[in-house]
């Protein structure tokens, strides 16, 4: 029984750490810029503003700019993927640690998304869909495009009908 | 697996098409009831009286307008579905048309209908009407809705379509055996129950439960949340709030405070707690009579492997749930319902009436409106076939949930005192409480948890103060996840969530992770062979067909009673312990609350 409980072994593309921080990079200075910049003036206009509250904005700002840096490669150490027999396996997050198992016939389609910015790093999602509500959606993100369009390959050719 | 690889290897069968050559002829036709149309005129007044009454109160005449506008256009609307809409049956499709300026035609082939439901409300029953619900056996739910046809007209409908659609599923099935020959085990039986459905009309109908007035009548009186009181009991301390706020606007509300004042406190927290039974009991005779008039005369009938629900005073449902698409059946017992022992039996299925946006008011879920927990525990088979012969070895869940909960209740308690602290002062404190009344939650939550893998089910039980008994068949898992909070992982610990198609995902809280592995290990198993299973049936068979995963299906003699009726449960199983009241469970008893292991 414990054989099939291995752990999936295959990493992402290292490469997905830099477009993580790249494309999280950009929204989280932003947001802080438009904090600091622009909202602290504001702020500051109201009379009960006071530099405790100041050191807080600042406490905020520099926390949130720390996890957009150290998120990625955190989540990159952790994500592992890979197949056991007819499973597709995979293994994610940095404070909440998830592990799920969707059997390759209970797919019901596979998509392969890929943003302007993973274009440009040569990376794709694949997206696993099965049936259900609620939680029927597994991402795979940051594969080199080459090993995105392997797994499809694999997943539809396990599924063996050619309808994904 | 070697199973799969056979399958990978085999070619597929495109889905084939046995339909008759004189699909033309048509076997019954009709339109809907003219009646239909007061009907329609009465909702339409209904709904602009609002409108109308508040134009004339204002003295705004474009309500008036407005509402005018509405109206005509509701029964322009009614007249024109009235005289646009035709059904058609033919002997392998029913057509239904309808639409004036966009002119639809919807075609459902038969052996894609499961049967056909009717609801009617107490005005439709008075003119003999009702509402005629197409249901199809693919997950889909309701498929096409006919309001409304006469009575006769709709039973006639019924009878013809069902008789249509034994030929042609009897027609697919002799193609089938021709492709496939005997063929394997798993497609015959994919035959079997197939042909059970579709025999449906033929087959006796087996009575599995008929809820007694006293059952409806306790379901009303025991329809009592806990968090009932404290939302109660918050409305009356917001209302007393209010009113003291109100002394000071105006005299007479100062006359009221000052009526309020003569009492002492005392005297004035008896009051409260008066009025706090006065809105209770309020609820629970409306909760009472509602549920009488909801489920009077409640009836779960099983014929072939389709489960018939019959109820309603006032609006009259018929509600058909094929066993193959149940999904997890659930025994709830809130706080009072398991004090007196009673329960509430409700299935998840794929589909299903929710999927039409019909609200849990309709009761789509509940098959068992209450009962005893031991007529629920023997009834189970009926609803999931084969759980009498499973063996559940029922398993805690780890002790170390006890202290999860206790850090969860320190981290709450801290959170609240420190963001108290510069307001309330030392008063702050009062908010560690949250660590003792957590992990008491804990231990209560210990007590009533237990979980079982059998052969074909998963079976799990919840709750802190209720308690809740859920049976999944492993065959329609769809995919399998483990998760650790960062406290989890502190303890060790893990929380597996099952999903399966369509219905909410169940969570097994607080296994330790090598039992949580494990137990995903071997779902993910099941899983992976259960698909494969599918896959192959829906390749061998049509792809329209439900699937058919439980081998054992055809084993179920037509003839005799259903499961429930037929096994009375008089040997406990299992190795468990078995107390008195725990015999009749399936698979053996889960541990109870009040004996932990």
């Amino acid at each position: 029984m414990t054989s099939a409980v291995a752990t999936p072994t295959e990493r992402l593309a290292p490469r997905v750490i830099v477009y993580w921080l790249l494309a999280d990079g950009i929204s989280a200075t932003f947001l802080t810029g438009l904090a600091w910049f622009i909202g602290r003036p504001i702020a500051a206009e109201w009379d009960k503003w006071t530099p405790t509250y100041e050191w807080l904005l600042l406490a905020a700002c520099i926390a949130f700019l720390a996890v957009a840096v150290l998120s990625p490669p955190l989540a990159f150490v952790r994500w592992r993927f890979g197949f056991l027999d007819d499973l597709l396996l995979m293994r994610y997050g940095i404070l909440f640690v998830e592990e799920r198992a969707v059997p390759v016939r209970r797919m019901q389609h596979v998509d392969m998304t890929r943003g302007p910015i993973e274009r440009l790093f040569g990376l794709a999602t694949l997206v696993v869909f099965t049936a259900g509500n609620e939680g029927s959606a597994f991402r795979v993100p940051g594969l080199r495009l080459a090993r995105a369009q392997e797994l499809r390959d694999r997943i539809v050719e396990a599924r063996g009908d050619g309808r994904l | 697996m070697t199973a799969d690889s056979e399958i990978s290897e085999q070619p597929i069968e495109p889905a084939t098409d046995v339909r008759p050559v004189d699909s033309e002829v048509v076997l019954a036709r009709g339109h809907l009831h003219p009646a239909i149309l007061l009907l329609r005129l009465l909702d339409a007044m209904r709904q602009s009286v609002v409108t109308v009454v508040a134009g004339l109160a204002l003295g705004l005449p474009w309500l008036l307008a407005i509402a005018a506008g509405m109206f005509l256009l509701q029964l322009g609307y009614a007249l024109a579905r009235y005289l646009t809409l035709e059904y058609r049956l033919t002997a392998t499709e029913l057509r239904v048309r309808e639409g004036l300026l966009h002119r639809q035609e919807r075609r459902i082939p038969l052996d894609r209908i499961q049967d056909l439901g009717f609801e009617s409300t107490i005005l439709r029953r008075a003119l003999g009407l009702t509402v005629v619900l197409v249901e199809t056996a693919s997950g889909s739910g309701v498929e096409a809705r006919l309001d409304a046809l006469s009575r006769s007209h709709a039973d006639h409908l019924r009878e013809v379509l069902l008789e249509a659609r034994r030929e042609i599923v009897a027609a697919q099935q002799a193609e089938d055996d021709a492709i496939t020959g005997p063929g394997t085990a798993d497609a015959s039986a994919a035959d079997n129950s197939t042909a059970t459905a579709s025999t449906a009309a033929d087959e006796p109908e087996w009575l599995v439960h008929r809820s007694t007035s006293k059952e409806l009548f306790l379901r009303g009186l025991t329809d009592l949340r806990l968090s009932a009181f404290v939302v109660t009991g918050f409305a009356l301390f917001e209302m007393a709030d209010y009113l003291g706020f109100l002394t000071q606007m105006s005299g007479v509300a100062r006359g009221v405070r000052d009526w309020f004042a003569q009492f002492d406190p005392v005297v004035l927290g008896l009051l409260l707690l008066v009025l706090l039974l006065v809105v209770i009991s309020f609820g629970v005779i409306t909760g009472t009579v509602g549920n009488l008039v909801q489920f009077h005369g409640f009836q779960l009938t099983l014929r072939g492997s389709v489960l018939h629900r019959r109820f309603g005073l006032l609006t009259t449902r018929q509600k058909t749930l094929p066993r193959d698409r149940i999904q997890r059946v659930t025994i709830e017992q809130p706080w009072l319902r398991r004090a007196t022992g009673y329960g509430v039996v409700k299935a998840d299925s794929a589909g299903g009436s929710r999927a039409q946006g019909e609200d849990t008011a309709g009761g789509w879920d509940v098959v068992v409106p209450l009962t005893r927990l031991e007529n629920a525990f023997a009834l189970l088979p009926a609803l999931l076939p084969g759980l009498e012969r499973e063996h559940l070895p029922w398993q805690r869940g780890s002790r170390r949930l006890v202290m999860r909960t206790t850090i969860v209740g320190v981290l709450i308690g801290l959170a609240g005192a420190a963001a108290l602290w510069s307001t309330a002062g030392s008063l702050a404190l009062l908010a560690l409480l949250t660590i003792p009344i957590w992990a008491l939650l804990g231990i209560l939550a210990f007590r009533n948890l237990a979980y079982a893998l059998g052969d074909r089910f998963l079976a799990l039980q919840h709750g802190i103060v209720g308690r809740y008994i859920a049976y999944l068949p492993t065959a329609k898992i769809q995919s399998v996840v483990v998760r650790q909070s960062p406290v989890e992982q502190l303890l060790g610990l893990a929380e597996l969530t099952v999903h399966v198609a369509g219905g909410s995902p169940t969570r097994l809280p607080d296994l330790t992770i090598e039992n949580a592995l494990e137990l995903r290990g071997e779902l993910a198993r099941i899983a992976a062979i259960a698909a494969a299973r599918d896959w192959q049936t829906r390749a061998n068979a049509t792809a329209t067909r439900p699937p058919a995963d439980r081998v054992g299906e055809s084993q179920l003699d037509p003839a005799a009673p259903p499961a429930g009726d037929r096994r009375p449960w008089t040997e406990p199983r299992g190795d468990g312990p078995a107390a008195d009241e725990d015999h009749d469970r399936p698979g053996g008893a889960p541990p109870d609350s009040s004996r932990p292991l």
